[in-house]
Formats: C-alpha cells, sequence, structure tokens
C-alpha cells in the first residue's frame, strides 16, 4: 500500500484540489448554521454570565475554576497538532505530512484562537482584560512578570501569530495556484492580493526553502515550551495534584495526543467530503494511526508516573487527593478518563484497525473526549480536596453556563475550520506534487539499478 | 529613569524570604490567636462584616459555598469515640495569614496582590481582573470572590442598611477577589495620628482590628511585631516562633514541648504571620 | 535597440536544465544569463540552483539579528518593569527574577525571530512582487517557466534554441 500513486498527474492535483473551493452542497451549509447556532447560545451564555457574574457558572469557594480552564487547556493541546505535522515531521523528512499538514496547520491556529477566547470567558471583570499587557501608563504599573498566567499570555501570543504567518507563508505558493485557475469575482482578488505575485521563481522557491526550515526550526521549541507554560499554571502552585514535576514534558505528551487524534478525525472526514482518497491515503491514515499509538502510550506512562509518585511518595495530601479522584464526587469522569485515553487506544495497535475508517473515526472522538475529561479531571479534584479540611465539606457541578459556552467553543472552531475549507486549498498542492515527483524519481532510480525487483516492494 | 530606578530599588527589595539581614521596621503587623480562650461566638466575624463593607450573601448562595466572611469560624470535632460526638466542637477563626511569602502575591497576572514595606498583603480591588489564580494558589482558602454584584443585588444592603456602610472601606462590585487586610484602613489611619504627633504607633489599644475589638474574651492580639512592649511581640517570643522559619527550633526539640504557639502549614513555606496558641486539652492528642 | 521579453515552456526540468546550460555557453550579444533569465516552476528543485549557479540566500541574517535582538530587549524592558518607580514585592521573591524573566525572553525571543524571518523572506524573495510581462498559469500547474530578457535581433536565436529543446509554448512580447 502507497502512501501516495507516484503517476498522479500535476495538473491533476491541481483540478482535485480546487474542486474542493466549488460552491458547496446543502450539506455544508446545514452544518455551518448548527455551528453557528452553537456559537450563538455560547453568546448567549456568556452575555448572562456578564451581567450576571460568574458566580452563574457555579462557581464558589474553593472552587475557583472549572471548565473554562479545563477547555482553554484542551484547545490548546488540540493545537500542537499542526506544529507536530508542519515542523516535526519536516524536520525529520517523512514526506507523508505533505497531503495533510495543511488543514493540521489551520487546525492549530483555530485552536489558538478558541483557547484565546476562554482566557476571556473565564475571567471576572473581561472589559479590563487590558491590564495584562505591559503598556506604559502614568501610574507605572505593569502586568506581573511572575504570574504563569502571564507567560501563558506571552506564549500563546507568539505561538498564535507564528502559527498565522507559517500557515499563510506556507500557503503562498498554493494562493498562486488559486489565483491562476479561480477567476471569479471576489475570490480571484482576495488570491491575487494574497499571492504577493508569487511567480515560483528561483529566487522566491530558494528564500521560500529557507524561510520555511528556520521558521519550523522555531517552531518546535515553541510548541514545547507553550504547553510546557500552560503546564506552569499548576505546575508553579503548590498546590496537592498540581504541584507535580512532571507535568511540562505530561502537558506537552498530552497536547500532541489530542491533537492527533483531531488530525485523524478530520482527516476522515475531508477525505469523504472531498474525495480526496488519491491524497489522504489509507497508507498515511495508517502512519498517523501509530503515531498515535505510540503518543498515547507516552502519555499513560507520564500519567501512572504521577499516579505512583502519588501513591508512594510521602506526601498524604497527593495520596488523599489520587484515592478522592478514583472514589470521590468525580470518580465516574476520572475512570471514562482513564478508559478513554489509556484502553481506547490499544486498539490502534492492530493493524486490522489502523486502516478502518469507521473505527479510527470512534476511536479518534473517544480520545479527544479522553483527553477533554483529563484537562477537566487536573482542575476539579485539586479545588475539591485541595489541603484545607474545610474546604471538603460541598461539592461542586459546573452549571449549564459553563456547558454552553463550552460546546460554543466547539461551534466556533467548526465554523471558522468549515469556512477555512472553503476559501483555501486544505490539501498543500506544491507540496503533494514535490511528493510526487521525489517519489517517482526514487523509484526509477532503484528500477534503473535493478533494486526495486530485489527489494520487491515499492514504497513503504 | 527607569535603570537607575531599578538597581535602587533592587538593593533594597533584594531580601528573598523574610531574613533576619532585613528586619521590618518600624512596623511588621502581626496577630496571636489565643484558641484556648475563643469561645466560637463568631463576634469577630461579624464585627469584620460591619467594618469592612461585607455583603451578606443569604441562605442559598451561603449553601453554594459563595459566602463572603474574610474572617471564618471553623468548628472540628474530634472522632475520639465518646458518647455525644456532636459536643465539643473546637473552633479555629481562620482569616487570611498575611504570609510574608504570600503563594497568592507571585501568581496574579496583573499584579493585584503584593506585599507591602510593613509586612501586609495587600489587595488592590481596582487592579484585579478576577482571574482567581490567587485563591486557587491559597493553601488556607481565604481569598473570597465577588461572585455576583453585590451592590446592585436586592437585600444585601437593603434601605437604611447602606447608612451602616464604613465610609472608609471600598464596596467592592462584581469580579474583584477580596480578603481580610488586618483593617488596613485602621493601621493606616493610626499611623497617620502617630505620625502628626511624632512618634510610632503604640499597643495601647489606639489600633485595633474589628475582630480583635469585638472579641469577649481578648483572644485576638493584633499589634507591631518588631516593637518589643506590644503585646503580639510577646507572645511570639514567649511561644519561641520565629516569623522567618518555615519550621520552630522549639518543634525539634527531644519530648516535643509544653509551648502551644504554632502557625498553620508552616511547613508550606508560606511565613504566616499569625500564630495560634492551641487549646489546652485534657489529655495528649 | 529595446529590449523583449520572451517566455519558454517545458515540461520538465530536464529540457529546462538543458536549455539553461546552452544559453549559458552561447554567450548571445546584449543576453546575459545571470540577469536577463529567470526559471519558473510548480515546484522547488535544488537542482534548479545548481544549473543556474549559486546564489546565497541571506533570511538567515535577518533571522539571527532579530531572534537575540528581540530577546535581549525584551529581557532589558521587563526587568526595567519589575524594578521601575513603584517596586512591587511578591511572595517573598527578588524584584527582578530570572526564572520568569527567562521564561519570558525565550518566548519573545522566538517571537522576535520569527517576526524577523518572515520580513526577511519577504525582502530577500522581493514580494509582494510586480507580476512579470508575461506568465502563463501553467507554470504553477505542471511545467517550467524560463522567461528571458534580450534584444530584438538575439530573439531569432532563443526562439530556435527553445524550439530545439521542444519548448511547449514560447510567448512573445508585442512590439512597442
Amino acid at each position: 500500500m502507497k502512501d501516495i500513486r507516484e503517476d498522479i498527474a500535476w495538473a491533476q492535483i491541481n483540478t482535485d484540489v480546487l474542486k474542493s473551493l466549488e460552491n458547496p452542497r446543502k450539506l455544508y451549509w446545514v452544518i455551518l448554521f448548527i455551528a453557528i447556532a452553537l456559537v450563538g447560545v455560547a453568546v448567549g451564555c456568556e452575555i448572562y454570565q456578564y451581567n450576571m457574574g460568574l458566580g452563574v457558572g457555579n462557581f464558589d469557594n474553593p472552587h475557583m475554576w472549572g471548565l473554562y480552564i479545563a477547555s482553554f487547556i484542551f484547545w490548546i493541546g488540540m493545537s500542537h497538532s499542526g506544529t507536530l505535522l508542519s515542523a516535526i515531521l519536516h524536520l525529520m523528512h517523512a514526506d507523508w505530512r505533505k497531503p495533510i499538514y495543511r488543514f493540521a496547520e489551520a487546525m492549530t491556529t483555530f485552536s489558538l484562537m478558541t483557547a484565546g477566547l476562554f482566557v476571556a470567558v473565564h475571567l471576572g471583570r473581561i472589559w479590563q482584560i487590558y491590564f495584562a499587557l505591559p503598556y506604559p501608563n502614568m501610574r507605572q504599573v505593569w502586568p506581573n512578570f511572575q504570574s504563569p498566567l502571564l507567560w501563558d499570555a506571552m506564549a500563546i501570543f507568539t505561538y498564535l501569530s507564528s502559527s498565522i504567518l507559517f500557515l499563510y507563508i506556507g500557503m503562498i505558493p498554493d494562493l498562486a495556484i488559486c489565483r491562476d485557475n479561480i477567476h471569479s469575482g471576489w475570490r480571484k482578488r482576495l488570491y491575487t492580493v494574497l499571492s504577493l505575485g508569487w511567480e515560483g521563481t528561483d529566487r522566491q522557491w530558494r528564500n521560500f526553502r529557507m524561510t520555511y526550515l528556520t521558521i519550523a526550526c522555531f517552531l518546535i521549541p515553541l510548541a514545547v515550551s507553550v504547553h510546557s507554560i500552560v503546564s506552569g499554571d499548576f505546575a508553579s502552585s503548590q498546590q496537592p495534584g498540581w504541584h507535580i514535576t512532571s507535568f511540562p514534558p505530561y502537558f506537552v505528551a498530552g497536547a500532541l495526543y489530542s491533537g492527533c487524534a483531531a488530525i485523524i478525525t478530520l482527516f476522515i472526514i475531508l477525505r469523504y467530503v472531498f474525495k480526496f482518497e488519491e491524497y489522504m491515503t489509507k497508507s498515511i491514515l495508517k502512519k498517523v494511526a501509530r503515531l498515535t499509538f505510540a503518543i498515547a502510550m507516552i502519555w499513560t506512562y507520564l500519567v501512572w508516573i504521577e499516579y505512583s509518585m502519588a501513591w508512594f511518595g510521602h506526601n498524604p495530601h497527593d495520596k488523599h487527593l489520587l484515592i478522592e479522584k478514583a472514589t470521590g464526587t468525580y470518580a465516574p469522569f476520572w475512570w471514562m478518563m482513564n478508559f478513554c485515553a489509556s484502553v481506547v487506544p490499544l486498539t490502534l495497535a492492530f493493524k486490522r484497525f489502523q486502516t478502518n475508517i469507521p473505527v479510527l473515526l470512534a476511536v479518534s472522538l473517544l480520545l479527544n473526549l479522553g483527553m477533554f475529561l483529563e484537562r477537566w479531571m487536573i482542575v476539579a479534584p485539586t479545588f475539591a480536596d485541595g489541603y484545607y479540611p474545610w474546604t471538603w465539606d460541598h461539592n461542586q457541578w459546573p452549571s449549564l453556563v459553563q456547558w454552553g459556552i463550552v460546546l460554543g467553543s466547539f461551534g466556533w472552531f467548526t465554523m471558522l475550520f468549515m469556512i477555512f475549507c472553503k476559501v483555501f486549498p486544505s490539501v498543500s498542492m506544491y507540496e503533494v506534487k514535490e511528493m510526487v515527483y521525489h517519489r517517482s524519481l526514487a523509484t526509477k532510480k532503484l528500477q534503473a539499478t535493478g533494486e526495486l525487483a530485489a527489494a520487491g516492494k515499492g514504497a513503504h | 529613569m527607569s535603570i537607575t530606578t531599578l538597581f535602587d530599588n533592587y538593593s533594597e527589595f533584594r531580601h528573598r524570604h523574610p531574613d533576619g539581614d532585613v528586619p521590618h521596621n518600624p512596623y511588621k503587623w502581626a496577630m496571636a490567636i489565643d484558641l484556648d480562650a475563643c469561645s466560637g461566638c463568631n463576634a469577630c466575624s461579624v464585627a469584620c462584616y460591619a467594618e469592612n463593607n461585607l455583603p451578606v450573601v443569604g441562605k442559598e448562595k451561603f449553601a453554594h459555598g459563595q459566602v463572603m466572611h474574610w474572617m471564618r469560624i471553623e468548628r472540628y470535632w474530634d472522632h475520639d469515640g465518646s458518647e455525644f460526638p456532636e459536643r465539643g466542637a473546637r473552633y479555629l477563626p481562620m482569616l487570611c495569614q498575611q504570609c510574608e511569602a504570600a503563594p497568592c502575591e507571585t501568581v496574579c497576572p496583573v499584579g493585584a496582590t503584593n506585599h507591602t514595606p510593613d509586612g501586609l498583603n495587600s489587595q488592590i480591588y481596582n487592579r484585579c481582573i478576577g482571574s482567581r489564580y490567587c485563591s486557587s494558589n491559597c493553601p488556607y482558602k481565604v481569598r473570597y470572590f465577588n461572585w455576583y454584584d453585590y451592590p446592585t443585588t436586592d437585600n444585601v444592603w437593603p434601605a437604611e442598611m447602606n447608612m451602616q456602610l464604613n465610609p472608609d472601606v471600598t464596596v467592592r462590585g462584581k469580579g474583584v477577589m477580596e480578603k481580610c487586610t488586618f483593617c488596613i484602613q485602621r493601621i493606616r489611619g493610626a499611623e497617620s495620628d502617630a505620625k502628626t504627633q511624632g512618634r510610632l504607633v503604640r499597643d495601647d489599644g489606639e489600633l485595633q482590628t474589628a475582630c480583635q475589638q469585638a472579641c469577649p474574651t481578648s483572644a485576638i492580639s493584633f499589634g507591631n511585631l518588631v516593637d518589643p512592649e506590644s503585646r503580639v511581640h510577646k507572645q511570639w517570643r514567649a511561644q519561641q516562633v520565629d516569623l522567618d522559619k518555615h519550621e520552630q527550633v522549639k518543634d525539634q526539640a527531644e519530648g516535643g514541648t509544653d509551648l502551644r504557639g504554632y502557625r498553620i502549614y508552616e511547613w508550606l513555606a508560606p511565613y504566616p504571620s499569625i500564630m495560634y496558641l492551641e487549646r489546652v486539652r485534657e489529655s495528649e492528642i | 535597440m529595446s529590449k523583449r521579453h520572451l517566455l519558454a515552456l517545458f515540461t520538465d526540468f530536464d529540457a529546462a536544465e538543458k536549455v539553461v546550460t546552452e544559453l549559458r555557453n552561447l554567450g548571445i550579444n546584449g543576453f546575459n544569463a545571470d540577469k536577463d533569465m529567470i526559471v519558473k516552476s510548480p515546484i522547488e528543485h535544488p537542482e534548479v540552483e545548481e544549473f543556474l549557479g549559486d546564489r546565497p540566500v541571506r533570511v538567515q541574517w535577518f533571522t539571527l539579528f532579530g531572534a537575540v535582538g528581540m530577546g535581549a530587549l525584551m529581557f532589558l524592558l521587563i526587568a526595567a518593569a519589575q524594578g521601575s518607580f513603584f517596586a512591587q514585592m511578591k511572595g517573598g521573591k527578588p524584584i527582578v527574577p530570572f526564572p520568569p524573566d527567562f521564561v519570558l525572553t525565550y518566548e519573545l525571543f522566538i517571537l522576535g525571530g520569527v517576526y524577523i524571518t518572515v520580513l526577511g523572506f519577504l525582502i530577500c524573495a522581493g514580494l509582494p512582487a510586480r507580476r512579470s510581462p508575461l506568465y502563463s498559469a501553467k507554470v504553477s500547474e505542471d511545467q517550467i517557466g524560463i522567461l528571458v530578457k534580450s534584444e530584438e535581433s538575439a530573439s531569432g536565436t532563443l526562439k530556435s534554441i527553445f524550439t530545439k529543446h521542444q519548448a511547449l509554448e514560447i510567448q512573445e512580447e508585442a512590439g512597442k
């Protein structure tokens, strides 16, 4: 099974991908409408919360944080997929990333935008969110640079703007193709402006390649550091269940995990909707499934390290918290999380399931459910069973307002992604051409030297 | 200008944890609460409500955990197999411990909570944007968030009760964090009066926090820890509790100690400014 | 004599390479192979650089200065902000603590690096670019284009070279 057919004509690649930009069918509008409706629900909940105060979210002392922070971390985590594919696999010369990295990179950008919304929603006084920005003022008051929340702000701003730039720069040759082939109205103007007059000259390609490589080299430490910094929100505190040194790698592993699962979901959806079977092949899907399995095992290891250290360490508060997680108020969710995130990915170890599309779709959704629960199970139990016994006297569950806003965020993400897929090519045309070209060259070379017959197989 | 100020401020405020090398001068506000004298009457809590414009949230929100009592009386019972286990509650008045190395101060994204040179943990209401990280990091959970807009909520300060509000203290709107301030309005008032007279604040009853003033058994003593004449200084000395240690020397002594003074969660090293005097018990714990 | 543009389209890199080698070696009057010839392709191709000759890519110098400069600048700004007029002591920590400052410096180092690299890319690649007088959509699809600028007298020679190497299409700029 080949990652891609080596005799695909380049003109065919253009046509197939450009077809995805045609006017959408009715189902598209239905789903988009539902997504926008969900966003409306979230906006309504937020207006209610803005007017009444955060108490409507069912927060109290000590349960100060809830689903907003959990969702924030979840969306940041999901954003690591694009960087993984674009940057890390690029540096490893894994060219099977080429047909799929464009939508993954788009997913990164939109996840970050969604996460940014949760920062605002979670605040008691959103209208003063600009206090967190370092701007000179008459009172010489600056934000507190010691606060991990502020590191978050800087890191996410850096990551969001770098991702947008990376997505855009990588898309310039494709935008030139769109400009050359799509001739109607606002699209033509949009592509003409955005493609910056790209013509594929040697000078442009040379600099392009160097730039792409350089930004990829920057993005990898950035992605690792962003989620480490987000984990610092918890690890830098001294609360039981949070003050854990393995949190940075644990969070980064969770982020890559979540991102890979989301890639599988969107891969299957886009492949079906746009009929991209030639490009988003089952062979590539198999590779992504295996990668997800590997990351799932890394995450499982790290989470078991966390449990083991809590169990065997001498800190009675950590051990008490672990027991409460397994047997207390949130126990059903905790067990569901462990099942979804550690047991379900074991299906990906079996070749039979690695290319079975319905199974993969279900598995990827369950994995992301597990990851969402995981974020929630990091936030909530520490509040419920922290150090101070006086706080252990009541349970707390998020209210419908919180759930409404969380649900709306999924609608927001879907809306952005769907708009993206219809305006910009979701498969990178020039990179697929490169992939086909280089693979066919490699095959020809092997054939010429007779090694192909000896090897007995084509591409891996 | 900033670079010179940076160097000046650096050397002045460079000391890390409360070190002996740069002692507080001239004030360090601290408190000692005698749990043996405390009868659990809640007068301190009510006085705090009155003095600091605390909103009464009502039965429903109280049950929800959204109560605003800066000073709370906690009740603990021993499971000692006695005949009437529900009798004999122990009372613990818990308020902001004004930690010297407060975990809440480092994590506020906008710097709404800081440490004053006289040893208080300050909360700046108009800077607070309500991220609630400070409360998440507080080991004592003594920070209270305004979940609703109490000034505009019915039955919080119904007509004429708003006449009782203390003009020296802000009335907080929704979305800000608040906590015990050691009645900073009274502290600043007393300091200012003393300064006009060319002296420091004396420990003769001219400065009392609201809770201290209301306590019928004088369980609460409050004052300047670095003033050798103050009651609170003498109590801390007698109990051999040092502000800048997270493990007291007396606790390491062979066979334990009869001294009653301790600080809560001392081992987490927030260096709290409140010392509690353990209740005298009939038998050993 | 006025200079005119010619655009020839070829089906693959081998044909284009042969044409470029020939144009270089031939030394046509009024035509400088380095300056007057541009190769356009739908994908990047390192071998193109080989037969066109080595041309330096300066983007990474931008990156170096931008990243290091931004990082250093940010550290100074943050430290100055922390130590400025109202020193705000927090949590028993020093006024200018290194761990948080290091984290922020690291992030902003990357921010500066990425922004400056993008700027460097735009400058070095000459984007946004004015469109060439001759262009074919096939260049972005699957054909290699060679755009040459030459004296009118040389255009006959050039055209014959192109046809010899099976040019799929030759476009000529309209006469002035």
